[in-house]
């Protein structure tokens, strides 16, 4: 069972009894109603409580002793009848206050206490008693309250009565009390000005109001969310017309350079013999091996057609990892560092993101050369630093070099770092995998150190 | 617990209701053990700390009832002195006395000194009978309550104290305080007057504690009231058989009824005897008397003269006279020892028969300083000197 008290209740009853000159009794006036708890927890389903409240709104103070009860405590109905007139049935206990005396019920408190139980119809009728104790020197008095209800087994009678609100406000929730408002004015006050606050639903205006504005901006970000969609279908259009572009280049460089291959082949033929030609071929087939195995270069003839996506180039990466040739399968991955890391310009992620199919540009960061800086400007000769650490495939690089250069010149428009790209690939390829190199002397593959 | 003396609890009440404290704390004796008086602790009031002078309205009134003591709170207000008291009856938080019950609550009159200290008696006899039916937890002990009631004797002077010695889990025990029926009207008055206190009545109480429902652990107990318990020769006349095991009150209460009743018997015979001794010895002395005790009859000086050797007997009778032999005490009137004392010897086993009367132990005694007194005579003149 819990019990509260309003605090204006409970004072209204400190103040009559401490202005009065001897014991002070009075009826409690409230209702009692029965909380029922559901609880859920880990170990059981459900756990139903039933607790019965008890709130006291108002009090009726007596105004002497003995004025509804005679001197043996028995009670005179028709006296208490015209204390309590209607609110009869409002009555949930009764309450008495005297000083300087024990926090036990009294001989006569229990008698009276049988009998209002009675008389009243209320099984569970509380009784408050006060008590008013002050020290010696008037110094100090404390007021004690201690509820009972004395109907109850001996050992259970006393309750706890909480006031609301009485404690530390600012770390609790100031609550609300369920206290029927019964005032008059109090409600023709709120009619009056109520409109100004409330709407005919009795909502409060700025709550819808406020609704309002959310739900335009939910709305917005509804619409903004389409947009983006758009531009971003656009974009990958075009990430694709330019990765077909790129393939086409790729081809007519190959094209050409088979071209000049084949008119120097036969011019070595002609004044070389056998020998050359054997080792040409095989420079030229090593040549085209590495080449083909180099893929995130697009310039370098490749047996597919369209130059890899990048997810492609992952999966490539996953099958030249497994037959455990030349690796370049971690330069795929973006390689963390800096925007502006010392010694390197930031090629444009832009030009980067787009040689390498997506957003590889913003990570795979000009590349750290362990001896030389990289010096990017799209010349060949920049390239040569990088090429200068692998050990004795620099005519390639340089070969290789030119031709980009050469290609690089004809698309300057278009993809002004685009050769930058592929040399930065070649550097992140070379950065990636300084370990493993194939035993065929991939020129690729020895650059990385 | 401030203890407060009649005097000042008196002073501090509020002055409508002293006449009603008075009566209780001077003249206030309730229950069988009345040489305990009412005790008013924790003087407080119920008005404001504003009001002036003497405004004290609320006490605890301590009663001896059963061996304890009742602590009870009696509640008035200063402000409406004609309005009946409430109580708070302690620890005895289910003694609910029936209203009907007390006819001086019911008919409070404000004005009638005694009416307060009626009230707490009747009170007192309710609180007896809520202990009687709490008695029914044991039926031992309720059928030791029972017998006793039955017999007139004990019925109407007994007082029970009974519960749990902790009220969760504590034994059942019961205190029982019985009033003898023991006649002490016949004591001589002289030994009731020796005591510095207030005699107040002569009572002998017993307590007979039951420590278990079943009662294997009892332990009675003899209270005497201060003079008879001089009377009777002091706390060794206290010792009372212990309680036989197995047996029962109604058995055991009027043994010890009889002892007492000997004991008295005895010393009151003792009284007669010596007094007619002390008779006897002032007829057979007759001008040989110096001086004797003429109230308690115990003593008694002669100055005899033997062959012009004259000499004092002092003559002692024990308080169990004639069961005791008297001692006498040979004086002579002439010799010093080197102390500066009168040359004495002490003479306590002489021919001597408790059945003799005065009258013959009177010429026995004459027999016998006759034959010792040239003995003393000579020891008189060869230890002492002139």
């Amino acid at each position: 069972m819990a019990a509260s008290i309003s605090g204006y209740t409970f004072s209204s009853v400190c103040y009559h009894s401490a202005n009065s000159n001897s014991d002070h009794e009075g009826f409690l006036l409230g209702e009692v109603r029965q909380e029922e708890t559901v609880s859920i927890s880990d170990t059981q389903i459900s756990t139903a409580e039933l607790i019965q409240v008890v709130e006291i709104h108002n009090h009726d103070p007596c105004a002497q002793l003995f004025s509804f009860y005679d001197y043996a405590g028995k009670i005179n109905e028709e006296s208490l009848n015209s204390i309590l007139k209607d609110r009869r049935k409002n009555v949930i206990g009764w309450y008495r206050f005297r000083r300087n005396t024990q926090q036990q019920m009294s001989f006569r408190e229990q008698i009276i206490h049988k009998q209002l139980t009675q008389l009243l119809g209320v099984p569970d009728l509380v009784f408050l008693l006060f008590s008013f104790i002050s020290t010696a020197n008037s110094s100090t008095h404390a007021l004690e309250y201690v509820l009972f209800r004395p109907n109850r087994s001996r050992y259970n009678q006393r309750i706890t009565l909480t006031i609301p609100n009485l404690g530390n406000t600012s770390q609790q929730e100031y609550k609300v009390s369920s206290v029927p408002n019964t005032s008059l004015n109090y409600t023709q006050v709120i009619k009056e000005h109520g409109a100004e606050f409330f709407d005919k639903d009795g909502v409060m205006k700025d709550i819808r109001t406020i609704f309002q504005v959310y739900s335009a901006l939910q709305d917005k970000v509804q619409a903004v969310c389409g947009e983006v969609e758009q531009s971003e279908r656009v974009r990958e259009k075009i990430q694709e017309d330019v990765n077909k572009l790129k393939q086409q280049i790729a081809l007519r460089k190959r094209k050409t350079a088979e071209e000049e291959r084949k008119l120097r082949e036969s011019e070595n033929a002609d004044s070389h013999p056998t020998s050359e030609e054997n080792t040409d071929p095989s420079e030229a087939s090593s040549q085209s091996r590495i080449n083909f195995h180099t893929p995130p270069a697009p310039e370098r003839p490749s047996t597919s057609p369209n130059p890899p996506s990048y997810a492609d180039l992952l999966t490539q990466d996953d099958s030249l990892l497994s037959s455990s040739s030349p690796p370049t399968s971690a330069a795929l991955l973006p390689r963390p560092q800096a925007v502006g890391s010392p010694g390197h310009p930031t090629p444009g992620p832009l030009g980067i993101g787009l040689g390498l199919g997506l957003g590889l540009g913003a990570s795979s960061n000009p590349v750290t050369t362990p001896s030389s800086p990289y010096l990017g400007n799209g010349d060949g000769s920049s390239s040569d630093s990088l090429d200068r650490q692998a050990a004795g495939q620099e005519d390639d690089e340089e070969d290789d070099d030119d031709e980009e250069d050469e290609d690089s010149s004809e698309y300057e428009n278009l993809l002004s770092e685009a050769p930058h790209l592929p040399l930065v690939s070649a550097s992140v390829l070379a950065q990636g995998r300084p370990a493993a190199l194939s035993p065929d002397g991939d020129a690729r593959g020895s650059q990385t150190t | 617990m401030n203890n407060i003396s009649p005097e000042v609890a008196l002073h501090r009440i509020s002055p409508e209701l002293r006449p009603l404290l008075c009566s209780v704390v001077r003249n206030g004796r309730v229950g069988l053990d009345s040489t305990n008086c009412l005790r008013v602790t924790d003087l407080k009031t119920g008005c404001t700390t504003l009001t002036p002078g003497p405004s004290c309205d609320r006490f605890k009134l301590h009663i001896p009832y059963a061996g304890e003591t009742l602590k009870w709170d009696i509640i008035f207000n200063a402000q409406y002195p004609e309005l009946p008291p409430d109580f708070i009856f302690g620890e005895d938080a289910e003694f609910l006395p029936e209203p009907s019950e007390l006819p001086h609550l019911v008919q409070w009159d404000a004005g009638n000194p005694e009416c307060l200290l009626q009230l707490v008696k009747e009170l007192i006899q309710q609180y007896h009978d809520y202990q009687c039916q709490r008695l029914r937890e044991s039926s031992r002990l309720l059928f030791e309550y029972g017998s006793l009631l039955e017999d007139p004797n004990y019925g109407r002077n007994m007082e029970i104290y009974a519960g749990r010695k902790n009220s969760w889990t504590g034994e059942f025990s019961a205190r029982f305080l019985l009033k003898l029926p023991v006649d002490f009207s016949n004591i001589p008055v002289y030994l009731l007057k020796d005591t510095a206190l207030d005699p107040g009545e002569d009572v002998a109480l017993l307590s007979v504690s039951f420590e278990d429902a079943e009662a294997t652990q009892v332990f009675p107990k003899l209270y005497l009231s201060p003079s008879i318990e001089h009377a009777l020769g002091g706390s060794s006349a206290l010792h009372i058989p212990a309680f036989p095991s197995g047996g029962c009150l109604i058995d055991y209460v009027p043994q010890v009824c009889q002892l007492l009743t000997n004991k008295v018997q005895y010393v009151i015979q003792g009284y007669h005897k010596r007094r007619e001794y002390i008779a006897a010895f002032l007829s057979h002395f007759g001008t040989g008397v110096v001086e004797y005790d003429a109230e308690g009859f115990t003593k008694l000086t002669l100055l005899l003269m033997w062959k012009d050797f004259c000499f004092l007997v002092h003559v002692d009778l024990p308080l169990y006279f004639p069961r005791d032999q008297p001692t006498l005490t040979f004086q002579s009137v002439y010799h010093f020892t080197n102390s500066g004392q009168l040359y004495s010897q002490v003479q306590k086993s002489y021919p001597y028969s408790p059945r003799w009367d005065g009258n013959e132990m009177a010429k026995r005694a004459k027999a016998y300083f006759k034959t010792f007194i040239p003995q003393f005579q000579e020891g008189a003149f060869a230890n002492g000197k002139l």
